[in-house]
């Protein structure tokens, strides 16, 4: 690999951090906000359920998300503030459908402490200010003038210094903010401040409440006409206004989110940690508060943000499990739960581990993935490109072609499945016993290759030999018309929509013919100067029966060229360049837009935006989707069409937001396919591939599949074993009837099936922390090890763990050695036929010795001290790199004539890691806390001892994501001589559910992306206003610096979403043609 | 029992129809590209106040009390009794000037000492607000004003 780094994300973030209701679009628009930590995302609320508008990046990570409505305007704005200090409000423009930024900031300080418990923004009811809490004791006020316009912000100090949750209350003459916070003796209480907007100042507020529950830990700002606080603790729920004060206890739950129901605020839903939902309902008589009262509704997954929606519907956003769209029903069900879930919608967050396997062997990577926590933890299986699932399959060598027949036009189902050989025409139908069986069409030529079949009109069928074209009754299956090739003439290819026929011959003569009842009507013929390679003549227009277009691919003279029907008048003639021919041509539409697709003979793939009157095309654009031609079909799967091109690659190609996308198919190669919806196989597909036949049905079409396993416990480290093909887990079951107790297993899980086949307990308080599978010098076994670490209350480092080494016999879990460390185990490695274990502050070397007795153990053999915690460990020959707690990245050499580790060098910088691999011998990347990426290098020929010492920085870029683990590895399906296959990559998996793909580039190729990268800057501006440059700059707490050799594959991928005339603007700036650009941009989204 | 408590939640009609109410799917949103200018209008880039929270608030009260003081002269005012630290501080600077009148504040001290100097260090704002204290025109440049506000002091 390289120090030059393409960076993109192949799975979005969908851990759901914020969401709010209002107003966005229009006047008269419900709108759904959620916010997934670098997007946001709008739906519509309609009749008819939650409809989709709009999934915009934003250059930070969101910390808060607010939407208010200041006097006199009738649209919602939306604030957001990101963790890096910068805040926006933007209001949609309806008219151009764009998000207009109405102000933006930077709100840093230059000195204060980064608040503990997060950034707190809020809005005043009355929109008088925005409150900001973003350092230990300051509050930041932007005021909102009467016109909606923002001021110059000022901070105030707040002398509470552990603040929990600040609101503003409702119905105050000045803005009045109710802090709740935490005393320096623990107890918790909670203040009310006036904002007094002249004096810059805070006034005591109307109201204080000393000594709350001890786990209060959230505010309910209650509306008018009841106003005051519920302030939500542990153990009770205490409503106040300064007056009244009504308290309730409550089951023990910590209390993560909540939702107002009713605008009078006398309902809300809450959501603990568990996932149970309460409704907490205020009793009052007119404007007096009698009391409170709290429901059971039932489970779900455990929110992050709950936002009632409308007519009982309500969205609940998690972080830890899938965000759920839920119904409150007013009879419980046979659980005794009123909430019926609606809709999940998939969160892989948090990846706390994963790993890359190929559990169907056929070179497509797939990634298994620890997601979820608590009660909420699944594996999650992450597959690219689309399956087919085979239903059934036969040995039949040597296809040329295949065509779907239906018995009659009434039919809905297809009954005939037409083989064509070099020299013989098989038809295969389904019996009675849902069996293929060979059978007869007696019309049909079976002694020849049949190019082409269909059924047409007035229930006929027909059949193009190279000798003649049949036209064959569908009842009676008879011969009815004959239209027989000119002699010495053989028809080469050919196409029919259901009313005519577009045949080519030989020495480039074109006939057109109409099918009409029992006959075959010759209406035009031409012949043109070279030989005819593929035509196509499926209608694109109104009339589905009839095409007034067709479109001919040419030897010689390479070009595309359409003409009109019936009278073949050539409309345009389209050079396609290069000395490929076209093989395969077609007419399709997609999301309403006509295209015209043309497949060369080298792989590659022309699209055209088509105008069905004129036959004029535009927008040429070019892909490279294999290296051997390509045949095109259309189908339909769930309502649309698509297209498959087989070819050594095979890809579906459809459309999305306008836009061609292409998706691999998870099967090698493939010849010939034809769509085949038949009564016992629907919506299937026959795939002819080297010497078989399939018949399987598709995937939903798109880009990333993903299965979930549910684990109903928190997995948190995977390895896979080849030789036993199973999974080995360390997972943690919360059990809530027990006081606060886990108990860890290690559990084997089947490969294919995800069934738990063993599981291993662990002892109490011991963690499983590291898992492995691997094997020993003089040993034929493989084994999974397993570090683990005492996490004792009362101690703050754990120094007592084991290594567990296991054998998998029979499906169980045979422990066959077991060593006990002076701490927890962090990491293991397979190390050259031994184990390397981190412990605590040292790394371990342990050799497998076979003692006197025939038994095994792990023997210590050397190590390496002076770490603060030696979290991540990975190794290459004798070097081990090496990631810290807090020291950045070491880089420590095994000597084995000495049997010792030393260090050779490491980075200096203070970076707090959080993930650690290893590109190439030189080059190691590492992820930190503060959601940075960095590279760094060896500098094993520096001239000087000191230098040689120092891993030098090479790479540093913002990824904004807190990535948990680096794995080498691919998700796509590597072929051998595709370019996009020499690129070596690493996946990794963050907190918010993101899987990413880091891709090494030739310094060529990153050169040109860079420039692509700084034109782009230039066109897609920041949402908000927000600074692309500032958001991947290398930030923590100690320096900020510009990202270098790393490209943002988000925003270059984007390049195709432009309209075309951004895309010519780009084009005019690096004076490198839009269709060259697209393709190489096209070729990276071939990466993930 | 929760179910009692159920009834009549909010509703403006959507999800009414009875088909299945949920319906988002990845596919259907659209990526938005912005490919517009965001930058928001000049004066809604919004800058935090970098004065010294302390400087800040003795500023402002300061300028208060200039105004209490503007309200003073005006006859038969009586000022409300300052806050105990504030009066302290005007009793300690006020004992160490003798030209004191009636219970002046920090800034009549000054302007009643007032040399060119630091007429000069007051703003133009500040030094017209003086001169129509004194029924004095108020046009002109700087340092016409200041001239005129000498020579009234004289």
């Amino acid at each position: 690999m390289s120090i030059w780094n393409y960076v993109v994300t192949a799975h979005k973030p969908t851990n759901v951090t914020h969401s709010c209701v209002g107003n966005f679009t229009g006047a008269q628009e419900l709108n759904l906000i959620i916010a997934k930590c670098t997007r946001i995302e709008i739906h519509l609320l309609t009749p008819q359920g939650l409809q989709p508008m709009l999934d915009v990046p934003i250059y930070g990570r969101i910390s808060t998300l607010e939407l208010f409505k200041p006097q006199g305007e009738a649209q919602d704005f939306l604030f957001i503030l990101t963790e890096r200090y910068k805040f926006c409000v933007l209001q949609w423009d309806a008219e151009a459908g764009e998000l207009v930024t109405r102000a933006m900031g930077d709100v840093s300080d230059r000195i204060g402490r980064p608040t503990d418990n997060g950034q707190i923004g809020i809005i005043d009811p009355d929109c008088r200010l925005i409150g900001l809490h973003l350092y230990d004791g300051l509050f930041k006020v932007i005021p909102i003038d009467s016109k909606g316009q923002l001021k110059e912000a000022f901070n105030i100090r707040l002398e509470e210094l552990q603040v929990l949750d600040i609101k503003f209350l409702y119905g105050c003459s000045k803005p009045t903010i109710a802090v709740l916070f935490q005393d320096n003796r623990d107890a918790r209480h909670v203040k009310t401040y006036e904002v007094l907007l002249k004096e810059k100042d805070f006034a005591d507020g109307p109201w204080v409440q000393n000594n709350l529950d001890n786990g209060a830990g959230l505010l309910i700002p209650v509306p008018l006409p009841l106003g005051g606080v519920i302030i939500i603790g542990e153990q009770t729920i205490v409503y106040y206004n300064g007056f009244v004060f009504k308290a309730i206890s409550i089951q023990p739950a910590i209390t993560r989110a909540y939702g107002r129901v009713d605008a009078d605020g006398s309902r809300y839903l809450l959501s603990d940690l568990t996932g149970m939902l309460h409704l907490l309902v205020i009793t009052h008589e007119k404007d007096r508060v009698t009391g409170l009262k709290v429901e059971r509704l039932g489970e779900t997954s455990a929110a992050s943000t709950i936002s009632y929606l409308d007519n009982a519907v309500v969205y609940v956003g998690s972080s830890y499990g899938d965000s759920q769209l839920i119904k409150l029903n007013l009879q419980p069900d046979s659980k005794g739960s009123y909430v019926e879930v609606l809709e999940s919608f998939v969160n892989l967050g948090p990846i706390v581990d994963f790993c890359v396997v190929d559990l169907e062997r056929q070179g497509q990577g797939q990634v298994v993935t620890c997601s979820g926590a608590f009660k909420d933890g699944t594996l999650r299986i992450v597959r690219n490109g689309i399956g087919i699932n085979e239903q059934a399959s036969a040995e039949l060598p040597g296809i040329k072609g295949m065509w779907s027949l239906r018995a009659s036009s009434k039919d809905v189902y297809d009954t005939f499945l037409v083989v064509t050989f070099i020299s013989e025409t098989r038809i295969l139908a389904i019996n009675a016993e849902d069996e293929l069986e060979e059978t007869e069409i007696e019309g049909f030529d079976s002694d020849a290759q049949t190019l082409f079949c269909q059924n047409v009109l007035h229930d006929q069928l027909i059949q193009v030999t190279a000798s003649s074209l049949r036209l064959v009754d569908a009842i009676s299956r008879r011969q009815l018309n004959e239209w027989r090739a000119p002699p010495g003439l053989s028809i080469n290819v050919a196409a029919a929509s259901s009313s005519q026929v577009l045949l080519a011959t030989g020495g480039g003569h074109l006939v057109y013919i109409e099918i009409g009842q029992r006959e075959l009507i010759e209406v035009k013929h031409v012949k043109l100067e070279y030989e005819i390679s593929c035509l196509d003549i499926n209608p694109v227009g109104e009339d589905p029966d009839r095409s007034y277009l067709a479109v001919v691919g040419m030897w010689t003279d390479i070009t595309a060229r359409i003409f009109s029907l019936p009278n073949l008048e050539l409309l345009t003639k389209h050079s396609l360049g290069g000395e490929i021919i076209p093989r395969s041509v077609l007419f399709c539409t997609f999301e309403g837009i006509p295209y015209l697709l043309c497949a060369l003979g080298d792989g590659h793939l022309f699209n055209f935006i088509l105008d069905v009157n004129t036959g004029q095309l535009s927008d040429r654009k070019k892909v490279s989707l294999g290296t051997q031609p390509i045949t095109l079909r259309t189908f339909r799967s769930k309502n649309a069409t698509h297209v498959f091109a087989a070819s050594d690659r095979p890809t579906v190609i459809y459309s999305s937001n306008r836009k061609l996308l292409y998706s691999n198919v998870n099967l090698k190669e493939v010849n010939y396919m034809c769509p085949f919806n038949s009564a016992s196989f629907p919506d299937s597909l026959a795939i002819g591939k080297e010497g078989e036949l399939t018949i399987g049905t598709i995937d939903d079409i798109q880009k990333l599949h993903i299965r979930t396993v549910p684990l109903n416990e928190h997995a948190r480290r995977i390895a896979h074993q080849e030789a036993t093909r199973t999974f080995a887990i360390c997972s943690a079951k919360y059990i809530p009837t027990v006081e606060d107790m886990e108990t860890h297993f290690v559990r084997l899980l089947d490969d294919q099936t995800f069934e738990n086949i063993a599981s291993f307990q662990l002892d109490a308080y011991e963690n499983g922390c590291s898992i492995i599978s691997c094997s020993f010098t003089d040993d034929n076994n493989v084994y999974y090890c397993v570090g683990t670490g005492y996490a004792i209350p009362e101690e703050s480092e754990p120094n007592k763990g084991r290594i567990l080494v296991f054998l998998v016999e029979d499906g169980k879990l045979q422990l066959v050695a077991e060593k006990e460390t002076k701490g927890a185990v962090y990491n293991l490695n397979a190390f050259n036929g031994k184990l390397l274990a981190a412990i605590n502050h040292k790394i371990h070397l342990y050799k497998w010795t076979l003692r006197d007795d025939g038994t095994r153990e792990l023997q210590s053999e050397c190590g390496h001290h002076g770490h603060i915690l030696a979290l991540f460990v990975q190794s290459r020959g004798d070097f081990i790199v090496m990631g810290d707690l807090m020291k950045s990245i070491s880089l420590l050499i095994y000597k084995p004539e000495e049997g010792a580790i030393e260090e050779c060098a490491r980075d200096y910088n203070a970076n707090w890691m959080s993930a650690v691999e290893i590109l190439d011998d030189d080059i190691y990347l590492g992820a930190e806390n503060s959601f940075n990426l960095f590279t760094v290098r060896k500098n094993s020929d520096a001239a000087t001892d000191e230098e040689r010492s120092k891993l030098e920085v090479v790479g540093e870029y913002h990824l904004g994501e807190f990535v948990n683990r680096f794995r080498h590895g691919s998700l796509v399906m590597r072929l051998p001589d595709s370019e996009t296959s020499q690129i070596p990559t690493v996946i990794f998996g963050t907190v918010n559910g993101v899987i990413g793909v880091i891709a090494s580039l030739p310094q060529e190729q990153y050169m040109f992306l860079h420039k692509l990268q700084q034109n782009l800057v230039k066109v897609i501006k920041g949402v908000g206003g927000l600074s692309h440059e500032q958001w991947r700059s290398f930030s923590n707490e100690r320096k900020t610096v510009d990202a270098k050799n790393f490209l943002d594959g988000d925003l270059i991928e984007s390049f195709l979403d432009l309209s075309r005339s951004r895309m010519e603007e780009i084009s005019t700036a690096m004076s490198v043609p839009v269709e060259e650009l697209c393709k190489r941009v096209e070729e990276l989204t071939r990466l993930h | 029992m929760a179910g009692r408590l159920l009834h009549d939640l909010p509703s403006k009609g959507n999800f009414s129809a009875s088909t299945n109410a949920g319906s988002i799917s990845s596919t259907g949103l659209r990526f938005y590209v912005c490919d517009h200018d965001t930058s928001p209008p000049e004066d809604q880039i919004i800058k935090t106040d970098t004065k010294n929270i302390l400087i800040r608030s003795l500023t402002l009260k300061k300028s208060k009390s200039d105004s209490k003081v503007k309200d003073k002269q005006r006859p038969g005012f009586e000022g409300k009794a300052k806050r105990p630290a504030e009066k302290t501080a005007d009793e300690r600077m006020t004992s160490k000037r003798t030209n004191t009148g009636s219970g002046s504040t920090f800034s009549s001290r000054k302007e009643n000492s007032l040399t060119e100097r630091d007429l000069q260090g007051l703003t133009v704002e500040k030094l017209r607000s003086l001169l129509k204290e004194r029924n004095l025109p108020r046009t002109g440049k700087k340092e016409e004003l200041v001239a005129r506000l000498k020579q009234s002091l004289k």
